[in-house]
Protein backbone atom coordinates (compact mmCIF):
# COMPACT_ATOMS: atom_id res chain seq x y z
CA UNK A 1 0.00 0.00 0.00
CA UNK A 2 2.62 2.03 0.96
CA UNK A 3 4.77 1.72 -2.27
CA UNK A 4 1.67 2.01 -3.90
CA UNK A 5 1.21 5.70 -2.48
CA UNK A 6 4.68 6.76 -3.48
CA UNK A 7 4.47 5.34 -6.93
CA UNK A 8 1.36 7.57 -7.67
CA UNK A 9 3.00 10.26 -5.85
CA UNK A 10 5.96 10.54 -7.62
CA UNK A 11 3.89 10.61 -10.61
CA UNK A 12 2.25 13.42 -9.60
CA UNK A 13 5.37 15.20 -8.97
CA UNK A 14 6.84 13.93 -12.36
CA UNK A 15 3.49 15.00 -14.23
CA UNK A 16 3.09 18.42 -12.28
CA UNK A 17 6.92 19.67 -12.54
CA UNK A 18 6.22 18.75 -16.23
CA UNK A 19 3.04 20.68 -16.86
CA UNK A 20 5.42 23.86 -14.99
CA UNK A 21 6.74 23.92 -18.02
CA UNK A 22 4.04 23.48 -20.54
CA UNK A 23 3.19 26.38 -22.53
CA UNK A 24 -1.08 26.09 -21.83
CA UNK A 25 -2.54 29.85 -21.92
CA UNK A 26 -6.15 30.31 -20.95
CA UNK A 27 -9.01 33.22 -20.06
CA UNK A 28 -12.17 32.94 -19.44
CA UNK A 29 -12.74 36.93 -20.14
CA UNK A 30 -11.97 37.51 -23.53
CA UNK A 31 -13.59 40.12 -26.11
CA UNK A 32 -15.98 39.29 -28.86
CA UNK A 33 -17.61 41.72 -31.30
CA UNK A 34 -19.78 41.15 -34.36
CA UNK A 35 -20.38 43.48 -36.64
CA UNK A 36 -23.46 43.36 -38.68
CA UNK A 37 -23.49 45.74 -41.90
CA UNK A 38 -26.22 46.57 -43.86
CA UNK A 39 -26.87 48.49 -46.17
CA UNK A 40 -28.93 50.53 -44.01
CA UNK A 41 -28.56 49.44 -40.91
CA UNK A 42 -25.34 48.98 -39.10
CA UNK A 43 -24.61 47.40 -35.45
CA UNK A 44 -22.31 45.50 -33.33
CA UNK A 45 -22.92 43.12 -30.50
CA UNK A 46 -20.35 42.14 -27.60
CA UNK A 47 -19.59 39.93 -24.93
CA UNK A 48 -16.35 39.78 -22.75
CA UNK A 49 -17.19 36.51 -21.81
CA UNK A 50 -15.12 34.57 -24.22
CA UNK A 51 -13.56 31.57 -23.13
CA UNK A 52 -9.95 30.78 -24.45
CA UNK A 53 -7.02 27.93 -24.47
CA UNK A 54 -3.79 28.35 -26.40
CA UNK A 55 -1.09 25.45 -26.09
CA UNK A 56 1.76 26.64 -27.77
CA UNK A 57 3.27 23.58 -26.97
CA UNK A 58 0.93 21.24 -28.82
CA UNK A 59 0.20 24.28 -30.90
CA UNK A 60 -3.59 24.01 -30.46
CA UNK A 61 -6.09 26.10 -29.66
CA UNK A 62 -9.97 25.85 -28.17
CA UNK A 63 -12.44 29.04 -27.78
CA UNK A 64 -15.97 28.79 -26.81
CA UNK A 65 -18.49 31.45 -25.98
CA UNK A 66 -21.48 31.07 -24.11
CA UNK A 67 -24.40 33.23 -26.79
CA UNK A 68 -26.40 34.08 -24.01
CA UNK A 69 -24.11 36.64 -23.07
CA UNK A 70 -23.92 38.59 -26.32
CA UNK A 71 -25.51 41.99 -26.36
CA UNK A 72 -26.70 44.43 -28.87
CA UNK A 73 -27.61 47.39 -26.98
CA UNK A 74 -31.21 46.81 -27.32
CA UNK A 75 -32.88 44.23 -25.50
CA UNK A 76 -35.26 42.78 -27.39
CA UNK A 77 -33.50 43.20 -30.24
CA UNK A 78 -31.32 40.39 -27.68
CA UNK A 79 -34.21 38.75 -27.09
CA UNK A 80 -35.07 37.91 -30.93
CA UNK A 81 -31.51 37.35 -31.68
CA UNK A 82 -31.60 34.19 -28.84
CA UNK A 83 -35.31 32.71 -29.35
CA UNK A 84 -35.88 33.23 -33.22
CA UNK A 85 -31.73 33.35 -35.15
CA UNK A 86 -29.37 31.63 -32.68
CA UNK A 87 -31.70 29.36 -30.98
CA UNK A 88 -29.25 29.78 -27.92
CA UNK A 89 -31.70 27.10 -25.99
CA UNK A 90 -30.54 24.67 -28.51
CA UNK A 91 -27.12 25.66 -29.54
CA UNK A 92 -25.70 28.18 -26.79
CA UNK A 93 -22.11 28.29 -27.72
CA UNK A 94 -20.03 29.60 -30.49
CA UNK A 95 -17.10 27.46 -30.54
CA UNK A 96 -13.45 27.09 -32.24
CA UNK A 97 -11.06 24.35 -32.22
CA UNK A 98 -8.28 24.16 -34.21
CA UNK A 99 -4.06 23.90 -34.67
CA UNK A 100 -1.46 26.80 -35.24
CA UNK A 101 -0.37 26.70 -38.67
CA UNK A 102 2.98 28.11 -37.65
CA UNK A 103 5.63 26.56 -35.00
CA UNK A 104 5.53 29.12 -32.33
CA UNK A 105 7.82 30.69 -29.99
CA UNK A 106 7.67 33.40 -28.55
CA UNK A 107 9.95 36.08 -26.12
CA UNK A 108 8.19 38.22 -24.28
CA UNK A 109 7.50 41.53 -26.19
CA UNK A 110 7.59 39.71 -29.46
CA UNK A 111 4.40 40.19 -32.26
CA UNK A 112 3.90 37.60 -34.13
CA UNK A 113 1.28 36.67 -37.16
CA UNK A 114 -0.31 33.59 -36.92
CA UNK A 115 -3.10 31.36 -38.92
CA UNK A 116 -5.43 29.00 -37.25
CA UNK A 117 -6.70 26.46 -38.86
CA UNK A 118 -9.87 24.04 -37.36
CA UNK A 119 -13.63 24.01 -36.99
CA UNK A 120 -16.09 26.85 -35.92
CA UNK A 121 -19.29 26.24 -34.82
CA UNK A 122 -22.37 27.94 -33.88
CA UNK A 123 -25.86 26.79 -34.32
CA UNK A 124 -25.70 23.53 -34.90
CA UNK A 125 -23.34 23.67 -37.74
CA UNK A 126 -19.79 22.67 -38.19
CA UNK A 127 -17.26 24.28 -40.80
CA UNK A 128 -13.38 24.29 -41.57
CA UNK A 129 -12.03 28.11 -41.16
CA UNK A 130 -8.59 29.54 -41.67
CA UNK A 131 -8.51 32.16 -39.55
CA UNK A 132 -5.29 34.77 -39.73
CA UNK A 133 -4.50 36.56 -36.41
CA UNK A 134 -1.47 38.18 -34.12
CA UNK A 135 -0.18 37.24 -31.18
CA UNK A 136 1.50 39.17 -28.64
CA UNK A 137 3.73 37.85 -26.01
CA UNK A 138 3.48 40.45 -23.38
CA UNK A 139 5.48 38.49 -20.90
CA UNK A 140 6.11 34.79 -20.24
CA UNK A 141 3.13 34.40 -18.50
CA UNK A 142 0.82 36.32 -20.80
CA UNK A 143 0.14 36.42 -24.27
CA UNK A 144 -2.53 38.75 -26.15
CA UNK A 145 -4.44 37.30 -29.21
CA UNK A 146 -6.29 39.06 -32.00
CA UNK A 147 -8.48 38.30 -34.44
CA UNK A 148 -11.31 38.79 -37.13
CA UNK A 149 -12.40 36.93 -39.14
CA UNK A 150 -15.95 36.78 -41.17
CA UNK A 151 -18.93 34.51 -40.88
CA UNK A 152 -21.66 34.08 -43.18
CA UNK A 153 -25.38 33.59 -41.74
CA UNK A 154 -26.27 31.59 -43.97
CA UNK A 155 -23.82 29.00 -44.44
CA UNK A 156 -24.85 28.35 -40.40
CA UNK A 157 -28.34 27.80 -40.94
CA UNK A 158 -29.00 31.18 -39.52
CA UNK A 159 -32.27 32.97 -40.49
CA UNK A 160 -31.91 36.51 -41.92
CA UNK A 161 -34.90 38.63 -40.20
CA UNK A 162 -36.84 40.70 -43.41
CA UNK A 163 -39.54 42.60 -41.71
CA UNK A 164 -38.05 43.75 -38.61
CA UNK A 165 -36.85 47.27 -37.40
CA UNK A 166 -32.68 46.30 -37.75
CA UNK A 167 -31.76 45.02 -41.01
CA UNK A 168 -29.29 42.23 -40.47
CA UNK A 169 -26.00 41.34 -43.15
CA UNK A 170 -25.29 37.97 -43.96
CA UNK A 171 -22.36 38.42 -43.35
CA UNK A 172 -20.85 39.33 -39.87
CA UNK A 173 -17.47 40.38 -39.04
CA UNK A 174 -15.92 38.92 -36.00
CA UNK A 175 -13.66 40.76 -34.19
CA UNK A 176 -11.47 38.86 -31.09
CA UNK A 177 -9.09 39.80 -28.24
CA UNK A 178 -7.88 38.08 -25.43
CA UNK A 179 -5.36 38.03 -23.25
CA UNK A 180 -4.48 34.53 -21.87
CA UNK A 181 -2.33 33.81 -18.69
CA UNK A 182 -0.47 30.60 -17.46
CA UNK B 1 -8.42 5.15 1.96
CA UNK B 2 -7.78 8.17 3.21
CA UNK B 3 -4.29 8.40 1.28
CA UNK B 4 -5.88 7.04 -1.72
CA UNK B 5 -8.53 9.78 -1.42
CA UNK B 6 -5.75 12.53 -1.36
CA UNK B 7 -4.11 10.87 -4.43
CA UNK B 8 -7.17 11.10 -6.44
CA UNK B 9 -7.36 14.74 -5.63
CA UNK B 10 -4.04 14.88 -6.88
CA UNK B 11 -4.73 13.69 -9.75
CA UNK B 12 -7.84 15.74 -10.17
CA UNK B 13 -6.26 18.96 -9.95
CA UNK B 14 -3.82 18.00 -12.23
CA UNK B 15 -4.95 19.89 -15.19
CA UNK B 16 -5.20 17.47 -18.66
CA UNK B 17 -6.21 20.42 -21.02
CA UNK B 18 -7.06 19.26 -24.41
CA UNK B 19 -10.14 21.14 -25.23
CA UNK B 20 -12.10 23.64 -22.63
CA UNK B 21 -15.27 22.22 -20.51
CA UNK B 22 -18.23 23.73 -22.35
CA UNK B 23 -20.22 25.40 -19.90
CA UNK B 24 -23.02 28.39 -19.50
CA UNK B 25 -22.07 31.78 -17.82
CA UNK B 26 -24.95 31.90 -16.24
CA UNK B 27 -26.42 28.65 -14.12
CA UNK B 28 -29.99 29.71 -14.56
CA UNK B 29 -31.56 31.57 -17.32
CA UNK B 30 -34.79 33.43 -17.36
CA UNK B 31 -37.53 32.49 -19.75
CA UNK B 32 -38.04 34.87 -22.37
CA UNK B 33 -40.66 36.14 -24.79
CA UNK B 34 -43.57 34.81 -22.56
CA UNK B 35 -45.75 37.01 -24.52
CA UNK B 36 -44.85 39.11 -27.47
CA UNK B 37 -45.31 42.13 -26.03
CA UNK B 38 -46.44 44.17 -22.04
CA UNK B 39 -50.57 44.00 -23.85
CA UNK B 40 -52.42 40.41 -24.25
CA UNK B 41 -55.56 41.94 -26.54
CA UNK B 42 -56.88 43.78 -23.52
CA UNK B 43 -55.28 42.41 -20.40
CA UNK B 44 -51.91 43.33 -19.06
CA UNK B 45 -48.91 40.27 -19.32
CA UNK B 46 -46.08 39.48 -17.06
CA UNK B 47 -43.62 40.64 -20.21
CA UNK B 48 -41.46 43.14 -18.24
CA UNK B 49 -39.79 46.08 -20.15
CA UNK B 50 -35.52 46.65 -20.15
CA UNK B 51 -34.87 49.18 -17.74
CA UNK B 52 -35.65 52.62 -19.07
CA UNK B 53 -37.39 51.73 -22.03
CA UNK B 54 -41.01 53.20 -22.49
CA UNK B 55 -43.84 51.07 -24.18
CA UNK B 56 -46.59 53.00 -26.29
CA UNK B 57 -49.36 50.67 -26.80
CA UNK B 58 -52.40 52.35 -29.10
CA UNK B 59 -55.15 50.02 -28.63
CA UNK B 60 -58.88 49.58 -30.67
CA UNK B 61 -61.99 48.43 -30.57
CA UNK B 62 -64.63 49.14 -32.65
CA UNK B 63 -69.05 48.66 -32.92
CA UNK B 64 -70.23 45.46 -32.94
CA UNK B 65 -69.40 42.80 -36.17
CA UNK B 66 -73.47 42.13 -36.52
CA UNK B 67 -73.69 45.93 -38.13
CA UNK B 68 -72.26 43.94 -41.98
CA UNK B 69 -70.73 45.76 -44.81
CA UNK B 70 -73.64 49.10 -44.70
CA UNK B 71 -71.47 49.71 -41.26
CA UNK B 72 -68.09 47.99 -42.58
CA UNK B 73 -68.10 45.65 -39.91
CA UNK B 74 -68.34 48.06 -36.98
CA UNK B 75 -65.41 50.00 -37.98
CA UNK B 76 -68.55 53.10 -38.76
CA UNK B 77 -69.11 53.03 -34.94
CA UNK B 78 -67.47 55.20 -33.10
CA UNK B 79 -63.88 53.40 -31.85
CA UNK B 80 -62.98 52.81 -28.15
CA UNK B 81 -59.06 54.14 -28.13
CA UNK B 82 -56.77 53.49 -25.60
CA UNK B 83 -53.20 55.02 -25.56
CA UNK B 84 -51.06 53.70 -23.13
CA UNK B 85 -47.58 54.78 -21.95
CA UNK B 86 -45.68 52.42 -19.97
CA UNK B 87 -42.15 53.47 -18.52
CA UNK B 88 -39.77 50.73 -16.48
CA UNK B 89 -37.48 52.44 -13.68
CA UNK B 90 -35.95 49.27 -13.47
CA UNK B 91 -35.97 45.56 -14.96
CA UNK B 92 -38.73 44.80 -12.32
CA UNK B 93 -41.05 47.75 -11.92
CA UNK B 94 -42.60 49.99 -14.44
CA UNK B 95 -45.42 53.20 -14.00
CA UNK B 96 -47.79 53.43 -16.76
CA UNK B 97 -50.48 56.32 -17.84
CA UNK B 98 -53.50 54.98 -20.46
CA UNK B 99 -56.07 56.86 -21.98
CA UNK B 100 -59.56 55.94 -22.74
CA UNK B 101 -61.47 57.26 -25.05
CA UNK B 102 -64.82 55.77 -23.46
CA UNK B 103 -65.54 57.94 -20.61
CA UNK B 104 -62.59 59.78 -21.05
CA UNK B 105 -60.81 57.70 -18.82
CA UNK B 106 -57.13 58.59 -17.42
CA UNK B 107 -55.78 55.32 -15.55
CA UNK B 108 -52.29 55.39 -13.63
CA UNK B 109 -50.65 52.19 -12.94
CA UNK B 110 -47.78 50.12 -12.13
CA UNK B 111 -46.48 47.07 -12.91
CA UNK B 112 -43.85 44.95 -10.66
CA UNK B 113 -42.15 41.73 -11.88
CA UNK B 114 -41.73 39.57 -8.45
CA UNK B 115 -40.79 36.41 -10.08
CA UNK B 116 -39.83 35.20 -13.58
CA UNK B 117 -39.89 31.87 -15.07
CA UNK B 118 -36.14 29.63 -15.42
CA UNK B 119 -35.51 27.37 -17.99
CA UNK B 120 -33.79 25.11 -15.27
CA UNK B 121 -37.30 25.33 -13.61
CA UNK B 122 -36.29 26.20 -10.26
CA UNK B 123 -38.53 28.91 -10.51
CA UNK B 124 -41.75 27.13 -12.82
CA UNK B 125 -43.97 30.65 -13.14
CA UNK B 126 -43.50 34.04 -13.93
CA UNK B 127 -45.75 36.06 -11.63
CA UNK B 128 -46.12 40.27 -11.83
CA UNK B 129 -48.52 42.31 -9.90
CA UNK B 130 -50.60 45.51 -10.87
CA UNK B 131 -52.23 48.07 -8.89
CA UNK B 132 -54.00 51.21 -10.70
CA UNK B 133 -56.13 54.54 -10.29
CA UNK B 134 -58.24 55.93 -12.84
CA UNK B 135 -60.75 58.68 -12.92
CA UNK B 136 -63.54 59.03 -15.47
CA UNK B 137 -63.47 62.67 -16.73
CA UNK B 138 -66.43 62.96 -18.67
CA UNK B 139 -68.50 66.00 -19.31
CA UNK B 140 -71.43 64.83 -16.53
CA UNK B 141 -72.54 69.13 -16.28
CA UNK B 142 -75.90 68.73 -17.82
CA UNK B 143 -76.67 66.69 -14.58
CA UNK B 144 -75.87 69.63 -12.65
CA UNK B 145 -75.97 68.89 -8.76
CA UNK B 146 -76.15 65.17 -9.85
CA UNK B 147 -72.83 65.70 -11.97
CA UNK B 148 -70.30 63.45 -9.68
CA UNK B 149 -67.40 64.56 -8.48
CA UNK B 150 -63.58 63.59 -8.95
CA UNK B 151 -64.21 60.96 -6.05
CA UNK B 152 -67.13 59.62 -7.43
CA UNK B 153 -65.22 59.56 -10.46
CA UNK B 154 -62.69 57.15 -9.39
CA UNK B 155 -62.02 53.85 -9.35
CA UNK B 156 -59.08 51.05 -8.79
CA UNK B 157 -58.09 48.47 -10.08
CA UNK B 158 -55.51 44.99 -8.81
CA UNK B 159 -54.73 42.17 -10.59
CA UNK B 160 -52.05 39.44 -10.00
CA UNK B 161 -50.49 37.84 -13.70
CA UNK B 162 -49.15 34.42 -12.92
CA UNK B 163 -47.58 32.98 -16.33
CA UNK B 164 -45.82 29.96 -17.85
CA UNK B 165 -43.77 29.03 -21.12
CA UNK B 166 -45.32 25.84 -21.17
CA UNK B 167 -43.29 25.12 -24.46
CA UNK B 168 -41.71 27.14 -27.29
CA UNK B 169 -45.12 27.58 -28.34
CA UNK B 170 -47.63 27.46 -25.67
CA UNK B 171 -47.72 30.23 -23.22
CA UNK B 172 -51.02 30.83 -20.46
CA UNK B 173 -51.13 33.29 -17.98
CA UNK B 174 -54.05 33.48 -15.59
CA UNK B 175 -54.53 36.31 -13.61
CA UNK B 176 -57.21 37.07 -10.67
CA UNK B 177 -58.68 40.21 -10.94
CA UNK B 178 -60.49 42.95 -9.15
CA UNK B 179 -61.85 46.34 -9.31
CA UNK B 180 -63.58 48.85 -7.31
CA UNK B 181 -65.77 51.82 -8.43
CA UNK B 182 -66.55 54.37 -5.41
CA UNK B 183 -69.76 55.28 -7.21
CA UNK B 184 -70.93 53.08 -9.82
CA UNK B 185 -73.06 55.70 -11.59
CA UNK B 186 -75.17 54.75 -14.49
CA UNK B 187 -74.69 57.17 -16.70
CA UNK B 188 -70.62 56.24 -16.98
CA UNK B 189 -70.41 53.24 -19.92
CA UNK B 190 -70.55 50.72 -17.79
CA UNK B 191 -73.11 47.62 -17.45
CA UNK B 192 -72.67 46.75 -13.82
CA UNK B 193 -74.30 48.63 -10.25
CA UNK B 194 -71.72 46.77 -8.11
CA UNK B 195 -68.61 48.59 -5.94
CA UNK B 196 -67.09 45.86 -6.13
CA UNK B 197 -66.01 43.18 -8.82
CA UNK B 198 -63.63 40.16 -9.24
CA UNK B 199 -63.41 38.08 -12.43
CA UNK B 200 -60.37 35.80 -13.14
CA UNK B 201 -58.56 36.79 -16.68
CA UNK B 202 -56.77 34.04 -18.62
CA UNK B 203 -54.25 34.53 -21.56
CA UNK B 204 -53.57 31.85 -23.96
CA UNK B 205 -51.00 32.06 -27.16
CA UNK B 206 -49.97 29.85 -29.81
CA UNK B 207 -47.24 30.51 -31.52
CA UNK B 208 -47.59 29.51 -35.26
CA UNK B 209 -44.15 31.02 -36.66
CA UNK B 210 -41.42 32.73 -35.12
CA UNK B 211 -42.70 36.20 -35.21
CA UNK B 212 -46.63 35.19 -34.92
CA UNK B 213 -49.24 33.51 -32.70
CA UNK B 214 -52.83 32.97 -32.10
CA UNK B 215 -53.89 34.51 -28.85
CA UNK B 216 -56.57 34.02 -27.17
CA UNK B 217 -58.70 35.74 -23.69
CA UNK B 218 -61.46 34.66 -21.33
CA UNK B 219 -62.36 36.75 -18.51
CA UNK B 220 -64.84 34.94 -16.03
CA UNK B 221 -66.51 37.45 -13.90
CA UNK B 222 -66.89 35.77 -10.69
CA UNK B 223 -69.08 38.38 -8.35
CA UNK B 224 -72.17 39.06 -10.64
CA UNK B 225 -74.48 38.30 -13.79
CA UNK B 226 -72.21 40.49 -16.34
CA UNK B 227 -71.47 38.41 -19.71
CA UNK B 228 -67.77 37.26 -19.46
CA UNK B 229 -65.25 38.65 -22.19
CA UNK B 230 -64.35 36.86 -24.84
CA UNK B 231 -61.49 37.49 -27.37
CA UNK B 232 -59.36 35.96 -30.05
CA UNK B 233 -57.12 36.86 -32.08
CA UNK B 234 -53.43 36.95 -33.71
CA UNK B 235 -50.46 38.97 -32.81
CA UNK B 236 -47.58 39.37 -35.63
CA UNK B 237 -44.12 41.15 -34.82
CA UNK B 238 -43.00 43.77 -37.62
CA UNK B 239 -40.29 46.03 -38.06
CA UNK B 240 -40.07 46.38 -33.96
CA UNK B 241 -44.03 46.88 -33.69
CA UNK B 242 -46.37 44.09 -32.01
CA UNK B 243 -49.42 44.12 -34.14
CA UNK B 244 -52.61 42.64 -32.20
CA UNK B 245 -55.70 41.70 -34.46
CA UNK B 246 -58.32 40.42 -32.43
CA UNK B 247 -62.18 40.00 -32.53
CA UNK B 248 -63.62 40.78 -28.72
CA UNK B 249 -66.98 40.93 -26.86
CA UNK B 250 -66.78 43.83 -25.27
CA UNK B 251 -65.14 47.37 -25.97
CA UNK B 252 -63.38 48.02 -22.92
CA UNK B 253 -59.67 48.50 -22.72
CA UNK B 254 -58.69 49.91 -19.20
CA UNK B 255 -58.94 47.14 -16.40
CA UNK B 256 -61.54 48.51 -14.21
CA UNK B 257 -64.04 48.65 -17.57
CA UNK B 258 -62.97 45.11 -18.40
CA UNK B 259 -64.42 43.70 -15.34
CA UNK B 260 -67.47 46.24 -15.31
CA UNK B 261 -68.14 47.49 -18.40
CA UNK B 262 -70.93 44.32 -19.36
CA UNK B 263 -69.60 42.18 -22.67
CA UNK B 264 -71.91 41.35 -25.88
CA UNK B 265 -73.24 38.25 -26.42
CA UNK B 266 -70.89 35.53 -27.63
CA UNK B 267 -71.48 34.83 -31.10
CA UNK B 268 -73.50 37.89 -31.46
CA UNK B 269 -71.76 40.73 -30.66
CA UNK B 270 -68.14 40.26 -31.57
CA UNK B 271 -65.90 43.22 -32.93
CA UNK B 272 -62.72 43.78 -34.33
CA UNK B 273 -59.82 45.07 -32.39
CA UNK B 274 -56.35 46.22 -33.05
CA UNK B 275 -53.18 47.25 -30.92
CA UNK B 276 -50.34 48.62 -31.41
CA UNK B 277 -47.28 47.83 -29.51
CA UNK B 278 -43.90 49.63 -29.65
CA UNK B 279 -41.15 49.77 -27.34
CA UNK B 280 -39.04 52.83 -27.38
CA UNK B 281 -35.17 52.67 -25.41
CA UNK B 282 -34.64 56.29 -23.63
CA UNK B 283 -31.10 57.04 -22.51
CA UNK B 284 -28.10 57.52 -24.81
CA UNK B 285 -27.45 54.73 -26.38
CA UNK B 286 -23.97 52.98 -26.82
CA UNK B 287 -23.73 52.23 -30.25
Amino acid sequence: MKNFIVFFLFLFILTSSRNAFTQVYKTEAGNVEFLSKASLNEFTGVSSKLNGLIDLEKNELDFYIDLNTLKTGIGLRDRHMRENYLETKKYPFAEFTGKVKEEISLRPGEIKNVTAIGKFKIHGVEREMTVPGKLIAISVNEVKLEAQFKVMLSDYKINIPRVVFYELADEQIITISLNLKK
Amino acid sequence: MKYSLIVLVLFLYHPTEAQLERKLDAETQAVELIFHAPRHINLLTVEPLDKKTLHFAIMHTFGPLNGGIQNLYGLDNGANIQFSFEYALNEKFSLGAARSSRDKFYNLYGRYHLLKQTLDNKIPLSLSLMGGAGVNTSDYTFLQEANPNFTDRTSFAAQVMIARKFSDKVSLQISPMIAYFNDPNPIYFIEGDQNLYLAVGLSGRYKITGKSSLTFQYIPNLNNELKSNVGIGIDVEAGGHVFQMYFVTSQALNEQYLLAAGNGILGEEFRIGFNVNRVFATGIRKN
